[in-house]
């Protein structure tokens, strides 16, 4: 026979009472550091001190060392020559183009490629891009994100942001499925599950979907364009807050407040850390380099037979007249259902033939941002929604990107620089 | 046989599983949703036993999505051992989980984990006590520095199903003896 | 004097004496239960949450919430 819940309260109370004694207690250093992390005046000069470190780390770990220093000098100087120099067919052959390097017209003569995120083949980007680059990313993501999780910064990061955070119909957990989306998208989405209701579950995922680049599209913007970075997330931030405002008047339901556990801080064990890491990060390989790969393969395809080109002609207008970008875009954001990195690694080839101005690079970055969750994100969001939900999700996402979209535009133009 | 690890979030649960299993440790799809869980397998008297760990749950009434799937798992394991993992400098709240799974007549063995940060906060538990009142193997441990983890292992056959109602008359319970 | 735990001010402390029925399982599972010393740990400014301190851990909770709990001060 079960207990009712009073039942069993006072069946706990009568055991504690024999078992368990709080002895005098003085409130040593730890406890002065885990009150001081969640006080206001003390905790948010130190939450902006750990992202900022999260950052510095991320930047220097990933960026400088592995990327900059070792990566692109292996990938640019001596496999994409290389592979060049001995693939059979040579430039203008098809398989060539697919597997090696497409090239590019220059003043009317088709011209090799320099770089790994010019050329576009499935042997070279499709390589450079989870290995040189992203790779190094989600690593340097993880592991600091795990730990923060094993320390037990998170909840207080939490309280910090919950009054925020509340005012889009959301409370301050959703800054931990927020976070995890910085790293990649899909686990984010799986962490949305701890909010109680079905409409911050909604919102939540929803933001995540629109608002929230992955680790590894960070890792590539960061290569590509690092002195946009500042403007790019508060781009994203201000539409996260601004959209999240909305839909929260919006989207019917109830938005219960915050009640959370806040557990002591304790030191990591770094077994525990490896082992999470290596299944995160293990788990991205899984995920994202068969599409990495085969987006190359269909977005070469779509070139060679000239399908991209038809593309881009029916939406240039679309693309130049509501968003500002030039209808080369097309091919990055068709890129960009299947990897976000792989799109913007799209977007820095078209940089280097000297297509966009700063401002379309800006505007593009962020439309690829917002435009369309990727795939497998897109998969992980249909198990978790129900299909009105799901419908809902795809709505709103759509409503956003050229409301936002042609929002950002608009700041351009009169400011004179789109 | 399989053993669940059950527990509230933030008990150390994920550590506690870390030093448990061995190096074969995968995660698994729970079946129909995006829920994912750790599994791997404990050695317990030279034989391997399937370890599961739960998703941490607060009680068995689930108030999200992430607790109805713990509940869920616990009860489509009905020939499984439960190691609950409690914090032992929360016992009262922990108790509530544990009383909650052994009154659905699983067989509990309770760990009462992050038993350094409870002697930090200078609480002390009469494990010993607690054991004879709820008659399931009662073990502090310390998960970071492995504390405790042998007499777990060891223990784990000892668990045996117990009637709520022995508990609560041994805390003198019941209708006639709350008078006294 | 009672009073409600949303209008408690820093590092006072007090029994908790009513919990809307509504939150009460919830909160329960928190650890704070009617006849528990609460201290309050934190208040966030513009209506943000609170973080109380029970039995030596620390929970925090909506102000809304915290409205809903009847605390007796000493």
């Amino acid at each position: 026979m079960p207990l009712s819940v009073d039942e069993r309260w006072d069946l706990i109370d009568k055991i504690s009472k024999q078992t368990v004694t709080f002895g005098a207690y003085k409130h040593t250093l730890k406890d002065a550091i885990a009150e001081l992390t969640v006080k206001p005046l003390t905790g948010i000069p130190v939450a902006i001190a750990v992202i900022y470190g999260f950052w510095s780390f991320f930047c220097d770990f990933a960026g400088t060392l592995f990327t900059d220093g070792f990566m692109v000098r292996l990938f640019d100087e001596h496999w994409l020559p290389w592979l060049q120099s001995v693939f059979p067919g040579g430039l203008g052959n098809p398989l060539y183009a697919l597997m090696v390097d497409a090239g590019h017209i220059e003043n009317g003569v088709l011209v090799a490629s320099d770089t790994c995120f010019e050329s576009f083949g499935v042997l070279t980007s499709g390589l450079f891009v989870p290995f040189g680059v992203v790779l190094w990313a989600v690593v340097a993501f993880y592991l600091m994100f795990a730990i923060l999780e094993d320390v037990g910064y998170l909840p207080r990061l939490a309280v910090l942001v919950d009054t925020v955070l509340h005012k889009i119909g959301l409370h301050g957990y959703a800054i931990v499925p927020t976070f995890l989306s910085l790293g990649c998208n899909v686990p984010g989405v799986t962490a949305v599950r701890p909010l109680e209701t079905r409409k911050q579950r909604f919102l939540m995922i929803t933001l995540l979907a629109v608002f929230i680049p992955c680790g590894a599209q960070i890792g590539i913007m960061q290569d590509l364009v690092p002195e946009l970075m500042g403007w790019i997330f508060l781009t994203l931030a201000i539409g996260y807050l601004g959209f999240g405002f909305i839909l929260n008047k919006i989207v019917p339901g109830k938005s219960p407040e915050i009640i959370m556990d806040v557990p002591p801080y304790q030191m990591p064990m770094w077994r525990n850390i490896a082992s999470k890491l290596w299944i995160r990060t293990s788990r991205f390989l899984l995920v994202a380099v068969p599409f990495v790969l085969l987006g190359c393969l269909i977005v070469g395809l779509m070139y060679l037979t000239g399908a991209m080109d038809w593309l881009a002609a029916v939406f240039g207008p679309l693309l130049m007249g509501w968003f500002g970008v030039p209808e080369e875009t097309v091919a990055p954001l068709i890129a960009g259902f299947l990897r976000k990195d792989l799109a913007v690694g799209m977007i820095g080839g078209l940089m280097e033939q000297g297509i966009m101005t700063t401002f379309q690079v800006f505007t593009s970055v962020v439309l690829l941002c917002i435009y369309f969750p990727c795939l497998a994100t897109f998969v992980m969001m249909l198990k978790e929604e129900n299909w009105k939900e799901f419908l809902g999700s795809i709505a709103s996402l759509v409503a956003m990107v050229f409301v936002y979209g042609g929002l950002i535009h608009l700041v351009g133009i009169m400011l004179g620089v789109a | 046989m399989k053993i669940l690890l059950m527990g509230h979030p933030n008990v150390g649960k994920s550590v506690f599983f870390n030093r448990l299993t061995g190096a074969k440790v995968f995660e698994s799809n729970y079946p129909g949703t995006t829920v994912d869980f750790m599994k791997g397998w404990m050695r317990i008297g030279g034989e391997d036993v399937e370890l599961i760990d739960v998703p941490g749950t607060f009680s068995l009434e689930p108030k999200d999505k992430a607790e109805e799937v713990s509940v869920e798992m616990l009860e489509e394991n009905q020939d499984s051992v439960v190691v609950c993992v409690l914090d032992a400098s929360k016992v009262e709240r922990g108790l509530y989980l544990a009383l909650e799974i052994i009154e659905k007549g699983y067989p509990v063995i309770i760990a009462l984990n992050m038993w350094d940060v409870a002697e930090d906060k200078n609480i002390s538990i009469d494990a010993v006590k607690l054991e004879r009142i709820l008659g399931v193997p009662v073990v502090p441990t310390t998960a970071v520095s492995g504390e405790g983890f042998k007499e777990l292992v060891s223990r784990v056959k000892d668990a045996t199903p117990v009637k709520i109602e022995l508990i609560v008359r041994s805390m003198g319970g019941g209708e006639s003896a709350a008078v006294s | 004097m009672a009073k409600k735990l949303s209008e408690m001010n820093f590092d006072e402390e007090g029994t908790v004496k009513e919990i809307e029925e509504e939150f009460r399982k919830q909160i329960a599972g928190m650890g704070i239960r009617v006849g528990k010393k609460v201290r309050m740990a934190t208040k966030q400014p513009i209506k943000g949450p609170v973080v109380v301190e029970v039995d030596k851990a620390i929970t925090s909770l909506g102000l809304g919430v915290a409205a809903k709990i009847v605390v007796e001060e000493e």
